[in-house]
């Protein structure tokens, strides 16, 4: 037994060795300070909704075996990437491990409540093809909280960019500079918007329909179906990505390249007629003291009996 | 009277019977896999039929998730783990079990732990911590269990007959050691990190529950086991020493690597990956020899069942280490990262790996334990074939779709338009968790047979081969 002294002081070493270097010492040397942009959990009323309390639901109900909370540099159309000061306050931490669904930290506000709460309820009615199990057994209160949680995701995380295009098209490269200097359409003019219409009823309105809705009488026979164009989301589009979605297409969907059909400013043109398709669900209000009365999310006044077709009476 | 009705009710539970324990908690292993292999093949079948069930919590996708994680983890794998220590370690001590009463203690305690966890993890009561579901309570009981194994197994060790320690041995004491700190540290009950601190703590003990118990144990079977089917000696007494310490160094600190992309420190990454890529010299370490001891006994594969799990086991260690090192550097890291890849790599090393030598172990020492011979060795066979085929379907169909996954993440495509790609993926792996199940099904029910109704004492001569040369 005592010919293994040396061996066990050994183990012991090297164990408590390692415990300090990747345990203790990033304890005492990581220590971020709260960044003031993690997520508000108290932006939305408390006798509406308690998103604190949905934070617990979604810990509950595993919801990051599959959807992560961090946003790398690399994802596309994820928002505003996350600082180590964002998540102070989180814990259990939910950073996930695998997106088999879209990430979620910067969901907030990116879908109505009540399309969120539908979406947990019959996930495959709202988004054909999804293979998120339903939550439809969560009572009343758990889904409304739970939604709270999901509508303050990110909300202290201001957005400047969405979504980039690639970066030949982009100022940053010698191909995008050049791509600038050949374009000679003012995408913000009516003029252009209007000289668009045309190529656009031309060549998308078959899928897209005639105001952007997806709706296109193509759209019935396509297993991917054309994107609503009217959606807040698409209003952040910068001139640059709609001009590159519409050269190259969207891979995995029917969505053409169509600089082999059209010119460049041909897509220019396009481009300035886009920006121009109404926006959905818009409110106007007549002052800015309106604005800032405004509640920040409108909590679903939705019984689940809606959802459920096959639940009998209303 | 009485007394005599009552000592053997504590006989009955609590047996001082030699082997009992071990075998028990083998039985309890099994009976664990079954209900945990069960759940990860029906959360499979909700991936591919997603509407297959409605409004039962219990039997949602991320709930069976959890119960299938820490079922086979903290059920099969480490009750199957202990049970197999019991044995090895009394056998090469050439003594006996320090306590066969306090074994079978814990095998009781570690059973109260997976009823718990069967009740709480498909309510929902969890933690909310990936791989440390579980409540504190349980926690707590975990702790007990793996204390009361690692004092009824040093105590043996202290009263061992032989003077020198072989290599499995080292592999259990460190394990022994090390794990229940590991446990401890990783389970966060009663702590309130902050989130990315929690984060590097949380992955800490996500990959040292693989680095520093399944791995050093099975690794430590490994060597107790192929030495003693191809009945040679270990190629190289110093080769298995460089293994041993090269993953006592170059294991525990890699847990960062799994979260390469957030805004963790980047020294601690830095640690982490490379360590990752050091692991790959322990690991060529322990296959050179295993390999190098086969040398010239390959043919045996055909004839002796256990072998082929072991060797099979052998060889998707290889395939799993090599991925693991690859996948932890930052290029590779950022292309695969969150895919299904990640999760055919994880069933690569506890199913592929740890479930097949310990399904080794259990085939070999179930004979050595209770006298009986296998009931059949066409159900072993069918077993075999079933589970490793089974897997080979399930790793290749998770790799695919993880290459889909990756390829639409570094094109900027959401998740709903690749989604759709990968669904004939989602039903291969279903099919796949049929075929594990039903092996697994084989399997008990071969073990039923062979226990429960042979006549006890039937083989004689497989009891005494238990006293082998160590």
């Amino acid at each position: 037994m005592y010919g293994y002294r040396l061996g066990a002081i050994g183990i012991v070493t090297t164990f408590f060795i390692i415990i300090f270097s990747t345990v203790l010492m990033p304890m005492v040397l990581f220590q971020p300070k709260p960044s003031g942009r993690g997520n508000d959990y108290k932006a939305i009323d408390a006798k509406i909704a308690d998103a604190e309390r949905g934070r617990k639901i979604y810990v509950r109900e595993g919801c990051f075996y599959c959807h992560t909370q961090f946003t790398r540099i690399q994802d596309r159309g994820y928002g505003p990437l996350v600082k180590e000061g964002d998540y102070v306050y989180e814990t259990p931490h939910q950073l996930g491990t695998a997106r088999t669904g879209p990430d979620l930290t910067n969901e907030g506000g990116r879908f109505p409540s009540e399309w969120q709460k539908a979406h947990l309820i019959t996930p495959r009615v709202v988004k054909p093809g999804s293979i998120m199990p339903s939550f439809s057994y969560l009572s009343e209160g758990d889904m409304n909280d739970l939604v709270a949680y999901i509508q303050t995701l990110g909300n202290k995380r201001t957005v400047t960019t969405f979504v980039q295009a690639p970066d030949e098209y982009l100022l940053t490269t010698m191909q995008g500079r050049g791509l600038a200097a050949r374009k000679t359409v003012d995408t913000n003019s009516d003029a252009a918007a209007n000289a668009g219409r045309g190529i656009y009823t031309q060549n998308c309105a078959a899928c897209h329909g005639l105001e952007g809705r997806g709706n296109g009488p193509n759209a019935i026979t396509l297993e991917k179906k054309p994107p609503n164009l009217t959606r807040d989301y698409y209003k952040q589009y910068p001139d640059e990505f709609w001009f590159y979605r519409i050269s190259e297409g969207v891979v995995g969907t029917r969505m053409p390249r169509f600089q082999e059909v059209l010119s460049e400013e041909q897509r220019w043109y396009l481009v300035a007629y886009l920006k121009t398709l109404p926006k959905e669900h818009e409110e106007t209000v007549n002052s800015l003291d309106d604005l800032n009365v405004a509640e920040p999310v409108h909590l679903p006044k939705l019984s689940r009996q809606q959802w459920e077709p096959h639940h009998g009476k209303e | 009277m009485s007394t005599l009705a009552q000592t053997s009710l504590l006989d009955r539970f609590f047996s001082p019977k030699e082997g009992s324990a071990s075998r028990n908690f083998f039985l309890s292993a099994l009976w664990w896999s079954l209900l945990g292999m069960g759940a990860g093949m029906l959360a499979a079948s909700e991936f591919s039929m997603p509407d297959l069930i409605r409004n039962v919590p219990q039997l949602s996708m991320p709930h069976l998730r959890m119960w299938h994680v820490n079922a086979v983890a903290v059920g099969w794998l480490s009750m199957g783990y202990v049970g197999s220590m019991f044995h090895m370690i009394p056998t090469l001590c050439k003594c006996k079990l320090y306590s066969e009463r306090l074994g079978n203690f814990t095998m009781w305690a570690w059973n109260l732990v997976m009823t718990g966890a069967f009740c709480t993890l498909l309510n929902g009561n969890t933690e909310g911590r990936e791989y440390a579901e579980l409540g504190a309570i349980l926690d707590t009981l975990v702790v007990v269990g793996l204390v009361l194994t690692a004092f009824n197994l040093y105590m043996t060790i202290v009263n061992r007959k032989v003077k020198k320690l072989y290599v499995s041995l080292w592999y259990f004491l460190g394990s022994l050691f090390w794990f229940p700190l590991v446990w401890v540290i990783g389970q966060r009950t009663f702590v309130s990190l902050p989130g990315l601190n929690d984060a590097i703590i949380g992955w800490f003990y996500g990959h040292n529950i693989l680095g520093m118990w399944f791995t050093t144990v099975g690794v430590g079977m490994m060597y107790y086991l192929i030495p003693r089917y191809v009945k040679a000696p270990l190629y190289s007494h110093g080769l298995s020493m460089l293994g041993f310490w090269g993953i006592a160094l170059f294991y525990a600190p890699t847990g960062t690597h799994h979260i390469t992309q957030s805004p963790v420190p980047e020294w601690l990454k830095a640690i982490a990956i490379i360590s990752s890529i050091f692991l790959l010299v322990p690991v060529l370490t322990v296959l050179t020899n295993f390999f190098m001891s086969m040398k010239g006994k390959w043919g045996q594969v055909v004839t002796d069942l256990p072998l082929r799990f072991a060797v099979t086991s052998c060889m998707f260690y290889l395939v799993t280490c090599t991925q693991g090192p690859f996948q932890a550097t930052r290029w590779v890291n950022w292309y695969l990262h969150f895919t299904q890849w990640v999760v055919g790599h994880a069933h690569l090393a506890l199913l592929g790996t740890f479930s097949f030598i310990l399904t080794s172990s259990f085939y070999y020492s179930i004979p050595r334990l209770t006298g009986k011979q296998w009931h059949s060795e066409g159900l072993i066979r069918a077993h075999y074939w079933l589970k490793f085929l089974g897997f080979l379907l399930m790793m290749s169909s998770l790799t695919t779709a993880g290459l889909i996954q990756s390829a639409g993440w570094a094109m900027g495509m959401p998740v709903d338009q690749w989604g759709l790609q990968i669904r004939p993926y989602w039903f291969l792996r279903t099919i796949s968790g049929i075929m594990i199940v039903l092996g697994q099904c084989i399997f008990a029910y071969n073990t039923y047979k062979t226990l429960f109704t042979k006549p006890s004492g039937a083989d004689v001569k497989a009891k005494a081969a238990r006293e082998v040369k160590v």
